[in-house]
């Protein structure tokens, strides 16, 4: 499974940012490897239709799961078009603490 | 007798109750209530920035029914504004996608069409419906 998480840094110590379409990178999570990688978001400065861009891209690396502090309503639509699953944390957390969350559970 | 309502589609609930007015010398003990549907008409024209139309076939009306919505939620939106009422969110026609919550990892979440009923990162079969 491979997870995307909206951060506000390129460093696991980053917070979950609190904008799908609108965060400056994404933090690639694979749980087969334990591996990880950021990209940088190149739509997040869009006026309008960031999310959609966001998506293109993260299409692109066969995501199944985006973690994010909230989703535009056209996100919302088209993730669910293409089965991808939405997670939204309910306080702010870290990067690490998803990730170790993640390790914990798939051992 | 009138037709029923068709059901409203809304991608998302608000995650807040409502807002309340400060400084207020004579209280009101009415509020304004303001319905998911009208909360998800100004979300969509004026935060997100859709043009009425695109508005209108998110929310899976007719353009004309989604102006009437978004009037109206201005309206009532005024009429906190300039009265002091605080404003309630409540229901209203309308369908919400289905989110679910787990309590141990603290996050809301939908589920794909074939995963399992648990939740994506501790597997805890322990989920509740939220809207």
């Amino acid at each position: 499974m491979k997870i995307a998480i909206a951060a506000t840094d390129n460093h696991i110590d980053a917070f979950v940012d609190r904008h799908f379409g609108r965060c400056e990178w994404y933090c690639i999570f694979d749980t087969q490897t334990n591996n990880y990688e950021f990209i940088p978001n190149t739509a997040f400065n869009l006026t309008k239709g960031a999310g959609y861009k966001a998506i293109d891209l993260l299409f692109g690396k066969s995501i199944n799961v985006v973690i994010a502090g909230r989703f535009g309503s056209r996100a919302i639509e088209t993730l669910r078009a293409k089965d991808i699953q939405m997670i939204i944390p309910e306080n702010q957390i870290t990067i690490n603490e998803i990730l170790k969350n993640c390790k914990q559970n798939s051992n | 007798m009138g037709r029923c309502k068709k059901n409203r589609f809304i991608q998302r609930a608000p995650h807040f109750h409502g807002f309340t007015t400060r400084g207020v010398k004579w209280k009101h003990d009415t509020d304004v209530f303001l319905n998911y549907e009208e909360y998800e008409a100004i979300n969509l024209c004026d935060y997100e920035l859709l043009t009425q139309e695109e508005a209108a076939r998110m929310m899976k009306v007719s353009r004309p029914t989604f102006t009437r919505i978004y009037e109206s939620a201005r309206r009532k939106i005024a009429k906190a504004f300039i009265e002091g009422h605080d404003v309630r969110f409540i229901g209203g026609n309308v369908e919400i996608i289905s989110w679910y919550k787990c309590d141990t990892c603290k996050i809301s979440f939908t589920l794909q069409k074939d995963s399992p009923m648990a939740c994506p990162l501790c597997k805890n079969e322990l989920i509740t419906e939220s809207h």
